[in-house]
């Protein structure tokens, strides 16, 4: 039961958030603002005060964008699984854990001769059980999320260490190397970013003509191509600043298409409508038949997954897998505050894996441009907090009051 | 006595239920028939929200018998209710305030696009158009008039429309019976002419309607019958026309029989 009255901008706002696109503006928005911080303000502040002769902006540099994405990739693809859990309300704080123990174990297994694929196909499978095991206790035996993965964090960073004694290991496998060193040559680089523009462009249009068939409500003309043009602006401006330094790397391309597919099971599939049922009103969910069990296990599956495939890429992009880079360092903070930093609620039931990739380059923006400007370690991560603790408060004000029904 | 227009639909004869040491039901008959709102009232912990569950096999009866159309049947577990077509819309409603209506109303039995085999039937994509042309058609069957778009998340919309909603995902299906929970109890004046009207659709599509509730001016409102149940057994049933609100909170509340009028 609600008033008539006209509504507030607090609920315009949180209107603004449940479309589609209109979620991505407080993520686009917090990003635009570090650029232009480090990008412009800092630059230009640097030459007014006389401490630089003329305007340079390395954070901007092609260069630099190209460590960002590469930096933000590991954080982005654990963030990507995290965010599933997080569509159920449940989290995952062993995630980094995971990675650490498929990147140890992938290590292990290419030095005894094993090939980089079988290997990296192992560790994805070891993932997926590893993840599942966490799901099965949530779902069946029900301690919550937090007790389970909190207890997988340790026991995983104790089966880390166990892996690898001496905490550091150097992977040369040209395979497993090969995700982070492989570039797209410039050419393909753009034929592809082309290539996902035009099928961008074409289901867009062929959903609305199928609507408009159909008799249903539609987009107007003008707000699609507005979508088709910004779309296509990210995807070309990202494509030709990469092939400005060195082109477009593989690694990239993989966790794109991962995310890509992943966001198509969350929203477009039963599956992924039983994980968005459930995180909004569980009881509900199972009362209209979903086996919630079943779908929390799943989820917790997919972070593994996706753990094990940030273990790889991690390995592969550092050529060494060590406990601080995964297991016992910032990673998983840095990949959950990347998610909820993307706008994925933390009360379940909102949010894409998309987001998740927004946040982590928020996340990996906001380290970058903090080394960039020689800022300690200590400002890092005190400005970290102060932005996570943003976007959970906008978060929590956006969260509709009634979730139930 | 049978003064009903049409035969019963749904029967219940000699229902009891004891939970532990408190007899919740002794032994009470019910029924109604298709096209009809049997409003079923009674004080607190007269049974009626225990008749309800059994009605919809969420309790099992220890004694009593069911008949559907005059033929015996067996309501042992939910999924028994809803193969007989035997639907409830319990008060909290049941609703994902996080999706949106065509989403909510296809909740569990989401309809996707052929040709997808080769995947599980839970990976395959599906088919939200279908979706929404079917929220669109159970929306416009129940004349649920404010509501502007089935693209709306539920979470916005008043107490009215979600009651509204879950109605009609009860109706959608097969279902021929539906056992409604006190559907006005939380609502305003407006939302609560916006439910009584749509349960007044549901007679006009011949459904058999249970309404639970505890008000006397919506009961005469939409109700064509009232069974008073009083310490878990029956008082009496009163045809609406043929009774008064003073009538029925002296049968709730102190049992006088009035075998006279009664028109079970």
């Amino acid at each position: 039961m609600r008033p008539d009255a006209p509504p507030s901008p607090l609920d315009r706002f949180r209107a603004l958030l449940d479309t589609r696109l209109g979620s991505f503006l407080p993520v686009l928005f917090a990003l635009a603002a570090i650029w232009l911080y480090f990008g412009l303000a800092r630059p230009m502040f640097d030459v007014a005060v006389g401490t630089e002769d003329e305007f340079r902006s390395i954070f901007l540099s092609p260069r630099n964008i190209h460590n960002l994405f590469m930096q933000s990739a590991v954080i982005a693809t654990l963030a990507v699984g995290i965010t599933v859990a997080l569509l159920l309300g449940e989290i995952d704080l062993s995630a980094a854990a995971t990675a650490g123990v498929c990147a140890a174990l992938l290590g292990v297994l290419v030095l005894a001769g094993i090939p980089g694929w079988i290997a990296c196909l192992t560790v994805i499978a070891v993932g997926v059980v590893m993840g599942t095991a966490q799901g099965l206790l949530v779902a069946y035996v029900g301690i919550p999320s937090f007790v389970v993965t909190l207890a997988g964090l340790l026991g995983y960073q104790g089966l880390m260490q166990k892996i690898l004694p001496t905490g550091n290991l150097n992977v040369g496998d040209p395979f497993v190397r090969g995700f982070a060193r492989v570039l797209i040559p410039d050419f393909w680089g753009v034929v592809l970013g082309l290539g996902c523009v035009a099928a961008y462009a074409y289901f867009a249009f062929r959903k609305r003509a199928r609507r408009a068939a159909l008799g249903l409500e539609r987009e107007s003309a003008v707000a699609l191509w507005g979508q088709v043009l910004a779309f296509s602006t990210i995807v070309l401006a990202v494509i030709l600043t990469l092939n400005a330094y060195r082109s477009l790397p593989l690694l990239l391309v993989l966790l794109v298409g991962i995310t890509a597919l992943l966001g198509w099971v969350t929203t477009s599939t039963p599956f992924g409508r039983s994980l968005f049922a459930a995180g909004g009103n569980a009881e509900s969910a199972r009362r209209a038949g979903f086996k919630v069990r079943r779908v929390r296990a799943a989820a917790f599956g997919v972070v593994g997954m996706m753990a094990a495939v940030g273990g790889i890429f991690g390995a592969s992009r550092y050529g060494s897998v060590s406990y601080t880079a995964f297991a016992g360092g910032s990673l998983l903070l840095e990949a959950i505050g990347a998610a909820v930093i993307g706008g994925t609620s933390l009360f379940g039931g909102r949010g894409s894996v998309w987001n998740a990739i927004l946040g982590a380059l928020v996340i990996g923006s906001l380290g970058n441009g903090l080394d960039l400007t020689g800022a300690s370690a200590a400002d890092k991560l005190m400005v970290s907090g102060a932005i996570l603790i943003l976007a959970v408060a906008i978060d929590a004000l956006t969260r509709p009051e009634a979730a139930g029904g | 006595m049978q003064l009903a227009d049409a035969p019963p639909h749904l029967s219940a004869r000699g229902i009891s239920k004891r939970f532990g040491g408190v007899q919740a039901l002794r032994g009470v008959d019910f029924e109604v028939a298709r096209g009809e709102v049997m409003a079923l009232v009674g004080d607190n912990g007269a049974g009626k929200s225990t008749l309800m569950k059994i009605l919809a096999g969420a309790h099992g009866a220890d004694a009593g018998e069911f008949l559907l159309d005059g033929k015996p049947v067996s309501i042992d577990s939910p999924r028994d209710a809803v193969s007989l077509g035997i639907q409830v819309v319990y008060q909290d409603l049941a609703l994902c305030g996080n999706l949106d209506v065509a989403a909510n109303l296809s909740l569990g039995s989401e309809p996707v696009k052929e040709g997808w085999a080769f995947l599980p039937r839970i990976l395959r994509p599906l088919d939200d158009l279908a979706m929404e042309i079917e929220a669109r058609r159970a929306i416009e069957k129940l004349e649920v008039r404010t509501l502007r778009s089935v693209r709306a998340k539920v979470g916005g919309l008043s107490g009215g429309q979600r009651q509204a909603i879950a109605i009609a995902r009860a109706v959608g299906g097969d279902s021929t019976v539906l056992l409604l929970d006190e559907p006005t109890a939380a609502l305003g004046v407006a939302q609560t002419r916006q439910v009584l009207d749509v349960v007044k659709r549901l007679r006009e599509t011949n459904h058999a309607v249970v309404y639970i509730s505890h008000n006397m001016r919506d009961v005469f409102e939409v109700s064509d019958r009232i069974c008073v149940l009083r310490h878990g057994g029956n008082v009496a049933t009163w045809r609406a026309s043929e009774t008064s609100p003073d009538e029925i909170v002296l049968a709730m509340t102190s049992g006088m029989e009035r075998s006279g009028r009664n028109a079970s």
